[in-house]
């Protein structure tokens, strides 16, 4: 047997032995690396360690003895740095006061509730050593929690600090135990730190307290998310189980301490690796099972039932069976047969089975060499979908007939949560001796802003519903478009029909738009990606306006080769329309007409606008995105409007190479945006308000820090007397609160508008709730706007209707969408760079939205 | 009887066209065989269009059209003559620094170059990578979807390492003296230098090849030649360049077949066509087929695709109806590949001589011109002003914003 058989086997981390070795290694393994084959295998046995804390994205894990874990400090918590920023009490204007007073008053039910705790609650920070020291955090945790002492105290524990909800009466407690090795073992606690209830580590204290709650309400941790196996919902037709369950979580909101949860699902197949493996062999035959199975197989995600842990299938190791023996961590041998038979009572049926090999994640900062995992098929069950499954349109659609909440259904699922909560008896007895009360659910005031007109050319019109004005505005002529006289259209053969077809069509809506369309150089090409590079090439002149190209199939390398050569090679607006969604015949009018405002927008026209108060007003949108092709590279889309109409824009797309999702190229940026006004406007812009999407959790303070000085150091640059006052607010799609508007007796989607900027906020933050898209099914989730950076001061009202207003100005939709629509257009042109041209785009197209 | 109109070409209906203008400027031309003489010179131009296509649309340059008169032509004659190899070697993916094998070497390409001849030969293989480390056939898999595509195990044109080595060193040094410099882009030297050391290690053959960087290369010529230093970010976008992504012979034959964008070979002859696109024409080579795939460009001149043409009378001229070309480039590719080659090593390619010898015999007449020095000043200029589009208005404009 070679040395890959001796890898440890994975997936016991919660039994008691695994976690016995805890994350601390005192003394250094022995390692025997096979250099010859290399293989990054080890032979040191049982390494049960950094599962503990990577799949916890909080450092912190509770073990099954009801002890809580805890990284060293709580400095690098991701989550909760962004809570010690405070930004509101910079800005003058909206210190004492941030809400708004216009719209319609709607009250509105949240997904939160109400923790209470006794006024003078506090929290006691020890700090526990050992003599002699000891190596596992388990026999600390041990030791530590037999002591009469804490036994019936409220605690938690990572093996060096203790948390307590009451103090003990010594600043300084020493004791002592044995252990069953008959070693004398001192424990000093000291205190360290009294903490208020207002404290970030307490927030931190409170969640893992939840998170010990649901674990006692039979709930599985899997991600950051519980969910529920006894209660499986189940699709037969698709061989998939659904298991319910929630994302909570635990903050501060505006004057609480609030509890917020959301319901989530975790798609699991109804099949384990082996039976998918048999499949898969009866249907090919065994000459080429061992490469279709790695084909199929490697690099899904599976799910360990013994101990709901998921693992990447990395590699197959055909020569390991199951009757094949590991080293443990103490060193002796066992074969992965009895280990489970030992450890789970699992009796594995197959002994001819190959091993799936998982790398597991490693520790931060470590450089040590990778740990291997063997894994047995028979107990692995596939998670999640693959591509070919997420292309089932039946599939999908069973899916989300499951998971698609209303909001009266999402209001059952909480308050039976609530309920179990409050009913367990081990759940409620864990929170009373915390000293915490689970109270009742929040409902708010939130406020409905007025619906915006839309300002065609010669029309106003007043949208039905502000979803989709498609219908409204259907005899209207669009702002402003310039002829399209010299273009191309690129087809097949066998799409030459559809494309004169289409071709009459566009030309009529196109013409009933104001949008003149003369007739194109239709060239027909092969169906292949090179036939329609070479083409372009060949008959794209500098006359040329626009290139269309009907493409025979959705294979990436068609689109990607031509966005690739017409974005920066060869700078010429593009519309890439695939053959199949012409041949959708009764659709053929709102396609076509959906594609003529696009391409009136890459020829740099404009389709609508809506009423903006404010004169000389600059909106800026960024959005960051990691590249498709190469990881470390960064891809930072920068769109900024250069009209007071704020209907044409200008971009920039800048290719970053760093790993963290910070932009550093903003003053580029800027200075170009700036000057690319001065020149349409002859003046620059009063008041500048930047958009920045794609933030993630702890980075409000590098934004702060860094991102904002940019900005602002490039606007300062600009002029010489008066520069442009500037704002800056995050822009997050994802958050935990979700609101109802009660009617009738049952809960509904709140309507389009609505704005809530009391409660569900945070009292440090000038940040608000604002919903701008509509659910046909499930439910609305609102997008959260905090504005870091304010300088123009305006009321927040004003800031609120500006926001909704700009939710209307994205040209790919005629209705309104969940982000204002700069951001929308720095997302658009960050996922075309990322996905398909991976370099700049050519400046020459920067006053176009090419990137539609 | 023979229709006499038969006789009269393309030649004749140009210089019929530039009567008018030959009159203008006062010539005494009263018939096209008058104008003949005058005419040849700028007949030459649409034998240069279809060279200067591509150039066209390749990203702007601002290169200023170069100061002739304060040229050392001895200098050129050098530089213009001397070799450098381009290589590359693609890896299934990159393992982590822990790692003891950091890189899985599948595929190398490697061409003889120089300014004045192109692409001289080229040397292509796959390289069998050896046993995948267990544990990393998830990780080595992805990276090779996402680029080369290249089969990671039962891929049974990969040779064995050490073969590939010693053939790369025969083809890139046949005869013995001084080795030449090596030359890759930045981006890929860690992984070029690693997988040689890593291939050198297999074999028993041990030389240290001195590997540079491509845009040190580039920095060199341009530096010599206009004695200042180019912008990285001109560099830059010299190199990188998509629009010959899917040039006939550019791939090797198994990418080209399975139409992969990513092949080794093809990174180093990009290399080269770049090169020699932005390069060698501002010494006033002309380009040969060895400089860039200059076939694709003059076939579709020729053969045209089908087309419909809706707008019948804007564009009437472009309506030739023939077949396609790729089979055209398919059958050439072929004929190239069946040259018997030499004493060169398996996998490696010599580009015919008979190649440079093609198209018009006024294009063979230039050439022979161009080869007197005295004339290198006119042609330059004419290239120059050929495509004022290129270097005049829309590259500076995109240039100064870049920088």
């Amino acid at each position: 047997m070679s040395g890959r058989a001796r890898v440890k086997a994975r997936g016991i981390a919660r039994s008691p032995r695994a976690t016995e070795v805890g994350r601390i290694q005192a003394s250094p393994l022995p390692r025997s690396v096979d250099l010859s084959n290399n293989e990054a295998s080890s032979s040191s046995g049982f390494l049960g360690t950094s599962r503990l804390s990577t799949n916890d994205k909080y450092g912190i894990s509770s073990g099954d003895a009801g002890s809580t874990f805890m990284e060293r400090g709580v400095k690098n918590k991701e989550d909760f740095m962004d809570l010690s920023i405070c930004t509101r009490e910079k800005l003058a204007h909206v210190r004492n006061c941030k809400t708004g007073s216009s719209g319609i008053p709607v009250k509105l039910v949240t997904n939160l509730f109400n923790l209470d705790f006794p006024q003078d609650w506090q929290l006691y920070q020890y700090h526990v050593t050992y003599i002699p020291d000891l190596a596992s955090r388990r026999l600390r945790i041990a030791l530590l929690y037999s002591h009469s002492e804490l036994s019936n105290k409220a605690k938690a524990f990572d093996g060096a600090i203790l948390f307590l909800s009451q103090k003990l009466e010594e600043k300084v407690t020493e004791l002592s135990s044995e252990t069953q090795r008959g070693e004398t073992i001192k424990m000093t606690i000291t205190l360290k730190r009294e903490l208020p209830s207002s404290s970030p580590v307490c927030i931190q204290v409170f969640n893992i307290i939840f998170r010990k709650i649901l674990k006692k309400l039979s709930m599985y941790q899997i991600g950051r998310n519980f969910y529920n196996p006894s209660e499986p919902m189940e699709i037969p037709q698709h061989k998939l189980s659904l298991w319910p369950g929630f994302a909570i979580s635990v903050s501060y909101f505006e004057r609480k301490l609030l509890f917020s949860a959301d319901v989530s699902y975790k798609v699991l197949r109804n099949e384990t690796v082996l039976e998918f493996m048999t499949a898969l062999c009866e249907r090919t035959g065994l000459s080429c099972f061992t490469q279709t199975c790695e084909k199929q197989l490697i690099g899904l995600i599976v799910l360990t039932r013994y101990n709901n842990r998921t693992y990447s299938i990395d590699d197959i190791d055909w020569s390991v069976k199951p009757t094949h023996t590991f080293q443990k961590r103490d060193g002796t041998e066992i074969t992965y047969v009895d280990y489970y038979k030992q450890q789970y009572d699992i009796t594995v049926s197959d002994l001819n089975q190959p091993m799936l090999v998982s790398l597991l994640k490693k520790k931060r900062n470590d450089n040590s060499e990778a740990q291997l995992a063997h894994l047995i098929p028979e107990l692995c069950f596939l998670t999640g979908l693959t591509d070919q499954a997420t292309s089932d349109f039946q599939l999908m659609k069973a899916v989300a007939e499951k998971t698609r909440l209303s909001p009266s259904g999402r209001q059952q699922r909480l308050a039976r949560l609530v309920d179990n909560i409050q009913r367990n008896t081990n759940a409620r007895f864990e929170l009373e001796t915390w000293g915490l009360h689970f109270g009742s659910q929040i409902s708010l005031t939130g406020r409905i802003v007025p619906s915006e007109k839309i300002l065609m050319q010669d029309h106003i019109c007043q949208p039905v519903s502000a979803a989709d004005w498609s219908k409204d505005i259907r005899t209207c002529k669009i702002l402003n478009a310039q002829s399209l006289n010299t273009w191309l259209i690129l087809c097949s053969d066998r799409t030459e029909y559809v494309a004169e077809s289409f071709l009459n069509c566009l030309r009529r809506v196109a013409g009933s738009m104001g949008f003149n369309v003369d007739c194109p150089k239709i060239i027909k090409v092969q169906e292949n990606p090179a036939a329609f590079v070479r083409a372009i090439q060949q008959y794209v002149d500098p006359d040329v306006q626009l290139v269309m190209c009907i493409l025979p199939s959705n294979q990436k390398t068609y689109y990607d080769s031509i966005k690739k050569y017409l974005s920066s090679d060869c700078p010429v607006p593009s519309q890439c329309v695939l053959a199949r969604t012409l041949n959708k015949q009764g659709m053929m009018m709102s396609i076509a007409t959906k594609i003529a405002m696009q391409m009136t927008c890459k020829l740099g026209g404009e389709l609508w606008a809506v009423e903006i108060p404010l004169k000389s007003l600059m909106v800026v949108g960024i959005d960051v995105c990691k590249d498709a092709l190469s990881k470390d590279v960064m891809v930072v889309g920068c769109v900024a409007s250069i009209n007071p109409r704020i209907t044409r824009w200008f971009s920039r797309c800048i290719l970053q190479r760093t790993m963290t999702d910070v932009a550093d190229c903003l003053k580029v940026f800027m200075t170009g945006a700036l000057n690319k006004w001065y020149k349409y406007n002859h003046d620059l812009p009063a008041r500048i308000i930047v958009y920045r999407a794609g933030v993630g959790d702890g980075q409000l303070k590098t934004l702060i820090e860094y991102e904002v000085p940019q900005l602002l150091s490039s606007v300062a640059e600009s002029s010489s007397n008066t520069s442009s006052r500037l704002s800056v607010i995050v822009v997050r799609k994802k958050c935990m609160p979700r609101f109802f508007t009660e009617m009738n007796r049952t809960v509904q989607n709140p309507p389009l508008g609505t704005v809530v900027d009391s409660e569900a906020t945070r009292n440090e933050w000038y940040d608000f709730y604002l919903i701008s898209q509509v659910a046909c099914r499930g439910t609305v989730s609102p997008t959260y706007y905090n504005v870091i950076y304010d300088d123009n001061g305006l009321k927040p009202d004003h800031m609120q209707r500006l926001t909704f207003k700009l939710c209307h100005l994205y040209y790919n939709w005629p209705g309104i969408v969940s982000v204002p629509a700069p951001c929308q257009y720095a997302h658009k042109l960050t996922f075309l760079v990322a996905q398909s041209i991976h370099k700049e785009p050519s400046l020459e197209l920067a006053n176009h939205l090419f990137y539609l | 009887m023979p229709n006499r109109k038969a006789s009269r070409n393309a030649y004749y209906f140009f210089v019929q066209e530039k009567i008018p203008e030959l009159r203008r400027r006062g010539l005494p031309v009263a018939r096209v065989a008058d104008a003949i003489p005058y005419c040849s010179a700028d007949w030459a131009k649409p034998v240069f269009t279809p060279l200067r296509r591509p150039g066209m649309l390749v990203p702007k340059q601002n290169v200023s059209p170069p100061d002739m008169s304060t040229l050392s032509l001895k200098g050129d004659q050098a530089l213009l003559g001397g070799i450098f190899y381009f290589l590359n070697i693609f890896s299934h993916g990159e393992l982590p620094p822990h790692c003891e094998q950091r890189f899985l070497p599948c595929e190398i390409g490697c061409v003889k170059y120089s300014l004045q001849e192109g692409i001289m030969a080229d040397f292509h293989s796959f390289i069998n990578p050896g046993e995948i480390p267990r544990g990393f056939r998830f990780h080595c898999q992805a990276a090779s979807d996402s680029s080369h595509k290249i089969p990671i195990s039962n891929f049974e044109r990969g040779h064995n390492q050490a073969t590939v080595l010693q053939n790369l060193y025969r083809f890139i040094h046949p005869n013995p003296g001084n080795w030449p410099p090596i030359y890759c882009k930045s981006d890929d030297r860690t992984r070029v230098n690693w997988c040689l050391k890593h291939m050198a290690k297999a074999s028993e053959i041990r030389q240290d090849l001195q590997l540079l960087t491509v845009e040190d290369l580039v920095v060199g010529i341009y530096q010599q030649k206009f004695l200042k230093e180019p912008s990285k970010t001109w560099i830059r976008s010299l190199l990188d360049v998509a629009m010959w992504d899917y040039s006939s012979n550019t791939r090797c034959k198994w990418h080209e077949e399975n139409d992969i964008l990513f092949c080794a070979l093809a990174v180093c002859k990009k290399i080269a066509y770049c090169i020699s696109n932005s390069l060698a024409t501002l010494f006033g080579i002309q380009l040969t087929e060895a400089h860039v795939p200059l076939q694709d460009y003059e076939a579709s001149n020729s053969v045209t695709p089908k087309m419909v043409v809706l707008d019948a009378g804007r564009y009437q001229k472009l309506r030739v109806g023939s077949s396609g070309f790729s089979h055209f480039n398919s059958s050439n590719e072929e004929q190239r590949s069946n040259t018997p080659i030499g004493d060169y090593p398996s996998g490696a390619k010599i580009s015919g001589q008979n190649s440079s010898v093609r198209g018009r015999g006024i294009t063979r007449l230039l050439e022979s011109i161009s080869n007197s020095s005295s004339n290198i000043h006119k042609f330059s200029n004419c290239d120059t002003s050929l495509s004022p589009y290129m270097s005049q208005k829309d590259g500076y404009k995109s240039f100064s914003s870049l920088s």
